[in-house]
């Protein structure tokens, strides 16, 4: 029965952005294709996160299966440090998709039909249990096999496998109890409020910084694998006068476990007591964190935590804006209320402050180095339009009647778009300015670059609507047409590059012309891009 | 002479091969409720979907007060539509939806607020303003969606189902509004399988199945149609659908079902 309700509810989360309540007045070979739509993004989006864990999972083992360091204590620290990275990557990236998904899971509601059945609360718990699982089974399966199997080629040992089984099943529950905690948190704090109130949406503000966390983790493992591996590695180095304390706290209590169960280095009885009283203790929490997700899974599925507080009503007063500040406004408003939105809006904020953090590593912030953060902060932005075309989607069947123009959705979108762009260049700017560094190739080339970006965003929307206009706005979301997103953004990315190539090009060959080589071309795009708008009706 | 309020002619609508409204033609006057009747999946909802520009048809032409539907921002901005199944931002609250669909009909503050508070008042939805549609009750919704679709002060209403989910009071106050539009100019269009109200409400009807209209008129003028001097609107329309035999076959076979031990 977990089957029917998971396939249930992959379907529920491409349906309801893609045809926006209107698919029962569609053809029955529209249906067909939807479902299995449904049913590739869902195993593309397992695969995707597996991917990422089996790639993280080989490059914090690589110094070991090398042998780089095999003298000791570098060899047995290593090892710490690889596996209590491993784990912390998998707990980051577990939660991260979960985080996406929950908001499908919430929203579906489609545990309300076990209900009426002749089941006991107890069978529909155990139910909708299973068919949370299932959403992260191949990850799960995949994060366990990875972490084995480089144990396997450093020469581990049966104990230290059991020990490292042991510590990849603990990260698993971990990682499920974060991503229905904070699931729970959301919809039961901070989504059900009203729109009035400046506490609530400054409490949805901070929420969205929260759910970004794991996509801010997951850049940063992605981009900055060996130096994490590095720094967890050297931080067991320098605190091994500490060494009693650190083998207290997760994930380094498993590492030091599976490091001693492989090597038998040389360590006090207390601190392997120690090590196995904490793994032993984290085992327990862990059972009691799948317990508590089993309890609370149930009451998301069917709902119960979405239940609103309701505030005191004074007034009925609207204040009506222009049709492309109130798109915009309503765009936020739903983003703000929807993780999964949340996190792309705040992505090239947070990845600029990623970026900007490299900054300590150059001398200067010179023009190659300030294209390459544009390029990359840029590909982000480039996320946005597909999804904001998305929030169309999700009335769409009760939407498309209103007498919007074209042209003012994409006028809208771009805007938000762009602003999003400029918001990261200011995180930038911020930062180059504490730390000290030259910001003059930040602010020239990022300013002019916002004309491209803009020019970008306004091809992928001219896409978007005339694509999906017809048949209703929805794409799905980014898990749900990831290959659709793929398509769109190429061509988005062709915009944003040819005046960083050509800029780059012109330095080679000609210094003094690079400013308005790409001045020129970043004006040219965006004057190109506006005509077109201008003349949708 | 009354103005033509909306004109449909050979209207065709198809999902793949199966086709849902075919070569469909009828007209709506102003100061008209026009009652759209049918059994379920004989068209009625593809029509006024693609009246209000929700669905793209096949084929047909259709004008709103002269204006051709493919000029969708002028005709988009005579309409008021409440959809059958009520699917809104369920995340946004009632003000803010409210809010964003006065945005985009460019509507004045002043006037919107005027026109918004009476509204709500009359539906008694003050109290769930601030509340995410989402969690709001079916009936709430659907005032949500009446409140929304009558806020501009349109020329043309289209209300698929609209009663679905309303208490009695909000039933009679939507009746009496509606009433009240055609009697000021407006003309509306009403689908419903309530026959007792279509009978009560609308001054003509078009019966339509299997996507084709099978009779039109005032109820007078259908019990000509079916011969039938003293019958209802509910035994016309069986009748004009031909579900009248086959119903009293089903209905016997479930009774004798009943009596067995």
């Amino acid at each position: 029965m977990s089957s029917i309700m998971y396939k249930e509810i992959s379907f529920q989360s491409i349906f309801s952005l893609r045809a926006g309540g209107a698919l029962p007045r569609r053809g029955k070979d529209d249906v067909r294709t939807l479902i299995s739509n449904a049913e590739v993004s869902t195993i593309l989006s397992k695969l995707i996160t597996t991917l990422f864990i089996a790639f993280f999972g080989f490059a914090v083992f690589l110094p070991l299966m090398a042998g780089t360091s095999s003298s000791y204590p570098t060899r047995e620290l290593t090892a710490v440090g690889s596996v209590s990275t491993f784990l912390a990557v998998v707990l980051f990236l577990i939660s991260f998709m979960g985080l996406q998904v929950s908001t499908s899971f919430v929203s579906s509601k489609a545990i309300d039909v076990l209900t009426p059945l002749s089941l006991s609360k107890s069978d529909i718990s155990h139910i909708v249990f299973l068919c949370f699982i299932r959403i992260f089974d191949i990850p799960l399966a995949a994060s366990a096999m990875v972490l084995l199997l480089a144990y396997y080629f450093i020469g581990g040992s049966f104990l230290g496998g059991l020990a490292a089984f042991a510590g990849i099943i603990v990260t698993e529950a971990f990682a499920l109890m974060l991503t229905v905690g904070l699931a729970r948190f959301f919809y039961s704090r901070v989504a059900g409020g009203g729109g009035k109130s400046r506490w609530k949406t400054l409490l949805r503000f901070v929420f969205m910084l929260v759910w970004i966390l794991p996509s801010f983790g997951i850049y940063f493992v992605v981009n900055f694998a060996g130096q994490i591996a590095q720094s967890f590695t050297s931080l067991t180095q320098g605190v091994s006068s500490i060494l009693q304390l650190l083998v207290l706290i997760y994930p380094f209590s498993y590492g030091y476990l599976v490091s001693f169960a492989t090597f038998s280095f040389q360590a006090s009885y207390l601190t392997v007591a120690l090590s196995v009283a904490a793994c032993s203790g984290y085992f327990a929490l862990a059972a009691y964190c799948v317990k508590w997700v089993t309890r609370t899974v149930g009451r998301i599925g069917a709902g119960g935590i979405s239940t609103a507080l309701r505030e005191v009503v004074k007034d009925t007063a609207v204040s009506p804006q222009a049709p492309w500040l109130g798109t915009i406004r309503k765009d936020l408003r739903i983003a703000s209320r929807s993780p999964s939105y949340a996190s792309l809006f705040l992505l090239p904020a947070i990845e600029a402050a990623v970026l900007a953090m490299s900054f300590s590593s150059f001398n200067e912030v010179g023009l190659s180095s300030t294209l390459g953060l544009l390029t990359g902060m840029s590909v982000v932005v480039l996320m946005l339009p597909p999804t904001l075309v998305s929030i169309e989607g999700l009335a769409a069947s009760y939407t498309r009647s209103l007498p919007l123009k074209k042209k003012t959705l994409i006028s809208a979108k771009t805007l938000l778009s762009t602003l999003t762009y400029a918001i990261s260049l200011v995180v930038l700017f911020v930062v180059a300015l504490y730390v000290g560094r030259s910001y003059f190739y930040i602010l020239t080339f990022g300013a002019i670059h916002l004309f491209s970006v803009a020019a970008a965003t306004m091809l992928e929307l001219i896409i978007l609507t005339n694509k999906f206009w017809k048949e209703g706005f929805a794409i799905g979301n980014i898990y749900a047409r990831l290959s659709t997103y793929i398509l769109i953004i190429i061509p988005g990315l062709a915009v944003v590059m040819i005046p960083i190539i050509a800029a780059l090009a012109t330095f080679l060959l000609a210094q003094s012309l690079t400013l308005a080589v790409f001045l020129g071309l970043a004006v040219t795009e965006f004057a190109v891009a506006t005509a077109y708008v201008a003349l949708e009706k | 002479m009354q103005e033509v309020a909306v004109q449909v002619e050979g209207l065709v609508v198809n999902y793949g091969p199966f086709v849902a409204v075919d070569n469909l033609s009828f007209t709506v006057n102003s100061g008209e409720i026009y009652g759209l009747l049918g059994p379920n999946g004989a068209g009625k909802t593809s029509t006024l979907k693609v009246l209000v520009g929700v669905l793209e048809a096949r084929a047909g032409k259709i004008e709103v007060f002269n204006t051709p539907i493919s000029q969708e921002v002028a005709a988009k901005s005579q309409i008021g539509y409440v959809p059958e199944e009520v699917v809104l931002l369920d995340s946004l609250t009632p003000r803010e939806f409210l809010e964003f669909i006065a945005s985009i009909r460019k509507l004045e503050a002043s006037a919107a607020n005027s026109r918004l508070e009476k509204l709500v008042s009359a539906f008694e939805l003050k109290q769930f303003f601030d509340t995410p549609i989402a969690a709001l009750s079916m009936g709430n919704k659907q005032k949500v969606a009446i409140i929304a679709a009558l806020l501009h002060e349109p020329r043309l209403l289209v209300l698929d189902e609209p009663l679905i989910g309303l208490d009695a009071r909000s039933s009679k106050i939507l009746k009496e509004l509606v009433t009240f539009h055609a009697k000021r100019g407006g003309a509306v269009i009403f689908s419903t399988h309530i026959m007792e109200v279509a009978e009560k409400l609308c001054d003509r009807v078009g019966i339509i199945n299997k996507g084709k209209i099978v009779g039109e008129g005032t109820v007078n003028e259908l019990r000509k149609l079916v011969k039938s001097a003293e019958g209802s609107l509910e035994d016309i329309f069986l009748k004009v659908t031909e579900q009248e035999a086959g119903m009293q076959d089903v209905i016997r076979a479930l009774e004798e079902e009943e009596k067995q031990p």
